[in-house]
């Protein structure tokens, strides 16, 4: 369809959600890697109702962003593939200071973004003054990192439980997940 | 990511996910998604943009409180640019030329190869 006669105004026609699971698939395949990643899939999806207003609800914020690794190379903005920042174990930090959290160590979009601002992977800022406006109860004492680890047994035998504790001593009462 | 969200819903606690990879998120099947149709790295909104970054996470609660049942997707209405090319960019094999595609294949046995150390570190490191 030429340009002028797009009087309906539609979108371009790729600019559809991008299909990861194709990309990834195609690109390792590419790259030589039989075997591809097999994405976890499932029917059944469990739903807890949230049973108060959050006005009234203590909300803890999960990240798999990872705090800045010593001798570990560049972990900042703009970094290459870091693998070297991986975390394989779940980690908590308080969540009233501010810290370096970086994402290095994940496969995000280094054409089009950085990792320049915290705040655009890490809501711990927004979060913090959804409490101060009122909006939730309060923010958990403590904010949460958990790995991606390549195994999703390893996911949900040993980080899902550990996550579920710390949450748990925390009273946490709903959270907040931001993925990479 | 997703296996957390349904684990932790699972047991009494509600979640809600931010994140970009539609297909991936749904593909899980979780109970609450935030899908914005950023590049990856920015589930959370525009990077230096402190509004995208408030609305973003005000829909996330938004979806909190109000998701009807499990599988809720909401869609941010916010858009990264109006051209779309970055769509088309990621991992694209069709947009890699050949010695690219080699020489990301040693670079990539090599960041594996630095992974399992970080990983056999941390289980060694966890029986002592």
């Amino acid at each position: 369809m030429a340009k002028s006669e797009n009087v309906l105004n539609f979108l371009q026609p790729h600019d559809l959600p991008v299909p990861y699971m194709q990309r990834l698939r195609d690109y390792y395949l590419a790259l030589g890697y039989g075997n591809p990643y097999r994405w976890a899939q499932y029917a059944d999806v469990p739903f807890t109702e949230i049973k108060q207003s959050l006005s009234k609800l203590r909300v803890g914020l999960i990240t798999t962003a990872g705090p800045l690794k010593k001798n570990a190379g560049d972990q900042g903005p703009g970094a290459a593939y870091n693998a070297a920042a991986k975390f394989y174990e779940v980690y908590s930090a308080p969540s009233d200071e501010d810290r370096f959290l970086g994402i290095s160590h994940l496969g995000y979009d280094r054409k089009y973004t950085t990792a320049e601002d915290i705040n655009s992977f890490f809501p711990l800022k927004a979060l913090r003054r959804a409490a101060e406006n009122g909006r939730i109860g309060e923010v958990s004492p403590r904010f949460y990192g958990i790995p991606t680890n390549r195994s999703q047994l390893t996911t949900i035998e040993q980080d899902c439980g550990d996550v579920l504790t710390l949450l748990q001593k925390d009273k946490v009462e709903a959270a907040v997940i931001a993925a990479n | 990511m997703s296996l957390t969200a349904r684990y932790l819903e699972e047991r009494g606690i509600p979640t809600v996910i931010m994140g970009s990879a539609k297909d991936i998120v749904e593909h899980c099947g979780v109970p609450r998604f935030v899908f914005t149709d950023f590049p990856l790295g920015n589930s959370a909104g525009k990077p230096n943009d402190a509004i995208s970054q408030a609305e973003t996470l005000e829909l996330a609660l938004k979806v909190l409180e109000r998701a009807p049942g499990p599988r809720t997707t909401v869609q941010s209405p916010q858009r990264w640019s109006d051209d779309a090319e970055w769509k088309l960019d990621f991992q694209n094999v069709e947009r890699i030329p050949k010695e690219e595609i080699k020489r990301r294949r040693a670079e990539f046995d090599k960041i594996k190869e630095i992974g399992q150390k970080v990983r056999d570190d941390t289980v060694a490191a966890k029986k002592h």
